[in-house]
């Protein structure tokens, strides 16, 4: 990956997005997991950002199977 | 009479030269628009005075991060790099909002051209790219921002000459000139940034692009990158004491207002949609069938950066970079779809799933894009419409579009003005806008002591030191970070001989304390906005 020809593949990059978005939304639950004292649970603009790292991760999965075309 | 066989090219070649027109007329209506701003002497937009007063102060050596809780109470949440450019024109013509407003034009027109030659670049259709960067300043956000003494417009400029240099820098064999156009790429990024923070999306964009093209060399610049973006940030903070750090990041984490922000994406689509269809099939394509460009991912990017525009004191300013991504975009799918040569390869799996069927109707949806694209520029334009609705000129054009003043100072946006955060400006200033706004000037100058204006313009017209910038006081009392027990003081012991008034954006007890102790002597109307004059309680 540290050669300086490497490119990412669509494989590789579907994997590092899902990874990403999985990553992603489960750190923004876990906000309301950790931050135990905060009121009103999830908020609109979390709610924004679990949509786009829910999306980021579907895209992500879709690029899977393409192999190895370069990204 | 025409041949069969010659008809669509004739059509196409007919509307595209309506589309041209459209939007040759856009520009038309920009240039005369920004001539105006240029000569108009104040305040058009809430603000622009500050920027002013941020170039003064550069202009002399001074950084604008200044103690808020002191004497004259004023700091900016800018970075530097707008006003060190405009520093110059200080020294030459004292202060004044025309050369902030012309350098803005100036970004603009230089943001019109990079768009052009990136689509020409990639799709050989000089016509389309024309359109491509013509559609970029008819865009109602773009217009009405573009010839203003404030700094986005000059970091999109910078965001999208960076990446039009590096689009292909990946490309690029030889050694020495890689790294150059990389040097070069990577400082416009940097400039960008200290322009304006929100270019940080640009950044991000750029070295994702990088990492999936080579991720060695994006992280070994990422590191240099990072070490002379963060280095200029910490030599900052230090000569100014923190105060970098408080006034442009801390007192920049506003309330977030939801609404705001679903209604810009709203109005977003509904002025561009014709444009950010075809770009997003475009994003969708090189991410399925080819190769993801710089130019997806930045507008991709430009895009996600727009949900900050719900923070208070933010607008439709905050999509000005996704515009220019969409109209390159968009420029450079249509151009290909033109020329018949975006490839779907046949060892792909979607391609053989959703593309292979539908090859027998290749050759009927190359026949229909020759009317698709020009009418697709053509609904653009009729989705953007705005103009002054008054004068010799735009009053007649007005009526034949059928089309009447919705907005200040007659002018028509098809925006109309729904969305919040919507900036409300757009219309020509008049005369009497310039003689109101000397009234005020005269106001200022005869007021004994110092006068704590709103707006910046009139003490600086009238020689007198700027006291306070009220939205960055609001930001940081919304903060907590705003000791206003000095000011306060000062306004209990009437220590200002005037106060003026407009949108009231200083914070809660500032307002209590004026309203306690000074009253409203007089209203004066300026630029669609009424300025009120409040002098001592005797």
């Amino acid at each position: 990956m540290i050669s300086k020809r490497f490119t990412l593949s669509k494989r590789l990059l579907g994997v590092l997005m899902m990874a990403g978005g999985i990553g992603a939304f489960a750190a923004i639950i876990g906000i309301d997991i950790v931050d135990v004292g905060r009121e009103g649970g999830i908020g609109p603009a979390q709610q924004i950002a679990l949509g786009l790292a829910l999306g980021l991760a579907v895209v992500g999965l879709t690029l899977i199977p393409l192999g190895d075309a370069p990204a | 009479m025409i041949q069969r066989d010659r008809l669509l090219p004739t059509l196409h070649r007919m509307l595209m030269v309506a589309a041209l027109a459209t939007l040759f007329a856009y520009l038309l209506i920009y240039v005369v628009y920004a001539g105006n701003l240029i000569a108009f002497p104040f305040d058009y937009d809430q603000g622009e005075g500050f920027e002013l007063v941020d170039t003064i102060l550069f202009s002399r050596g001074e950084f604008p991060y200044k103690d808020t809780n002191l004497y004259p109470f004023y700091s900016s949440n800018y970075p530097p790099l707008f006003h060190v450019i405009a520093a110059p024109f200080v020294w030459l013509f004292g202060p004044a909002y025309w050369y902030g407003r012309l350098l803005g034009f100036l970004g603009t027109l230089i943001t019109t051209g990079a768009i052009g030659l990136a689509v020409y670049r990639e799709g050989r259709r000089p016509a389309v790219a024309l359109l491509a960067g013509l559609a970029f300043l008819a865009s109602n956000t773009i217009y009405h921002i573009g010839p203003l003494f404030r700094q986005h417009m000059t970091m999109v400029m910078f965001e999208t000459l960076a990446v039009v240099v590096l689009a292909h820098v990946s490309e690029i064999e030889d050694a020495r000139r890689r790294r150059r156009t990389l040097l070069v790429g990577l400082a416009l990024i940097l400039a960008a940034g200290y322009t304006k923070q929100l270019a940080f999306a640009t950044a991000l964009a750029v070295f994702v692009f990088l990492f999936i093209r080579n991720p060695r060399r994006s992280i070994i610049w990422g590191a240099g990158f990072a070490l002379v973006g963060i280095g200029i940030f910490l030599w900052m903070d230090f000569a100014t004491g923190g105060q970098w750090w408080l006034q442009t990041i801390s007192a920049n984490v506003n309330e977030f207002i939801p609404a705001q922000t679903v209604g810009l994406y709203r109005l977003w689509f509904s002025l561009h949609g014709f444009l950010i269809v075809p770009a997003l099939l475009m994003v969708g394509y090189e991410l399925y069938f080819s190769r993801l460009s710089i130019y997806s991912l930045w507008l991709v990017a430009g895009i996600a950066v727009g949900v900050l525009s719900g923070k208070w004191g933010a607008g439709d300013s905050y999509f000005a970079t996704s515009i220019a991504g969409l109209c390159l975009v968009s420029g450079i799918f249509l151009s290909r779809l033109l020329n018949g040569d975006l490839a779907f390869p046949p060892t792909n799996l979607y391609a053989r799933l959703f593309v292979a069927p539908l090859r027998r109707g290749v050759p009927l949806a190359r026949a229909f894009s020759l009317l698709l694209v020009p009418l697709l520029y053509i609904g653009y334009g009729r989705a953007v419409l705005h103009l002054p609705t008054e004068g010799v000129i735009f009053a007649p054009a007005a009526d034949l579009l059928g089309v009447s003043a919705n907005a200040l100072n007659g002018f028509y946006d098809s925006a109309g003005r729904i969305a919040g955060g919507y900036a409300d400006i757009g219309h020509l200033t008049k005369p009497s806008d310039v003689d109101a706004g000397w009234q005020i000037v005269e106001r200022v100058r005869e007021a004994s002591g110092p006068v704590l204006s709103e707006e910046a313009a009139f003490t600086l017209l009238a020689g007198k030191e700027v006291i306070t910038n009220p939205t960055q006081l609001l930001n940081l009392a919304n903060n907590g970070q705003f000791d206003s027990s000095q000011l306060v003081e000062m306004i209990q012991s009437q220590a200002f001989g005037l106060v003026v008034l407009r949108a009231q954006f200083y914070p809660p007890d500032v307002l209590i304390a004026i309203a306690e102790n000074y009253r409203q002597e007089e209203v004066i109307h300026m630029n669609g906005f009424d300025y009120l004059l409040l002098r001592p309680i005797p």
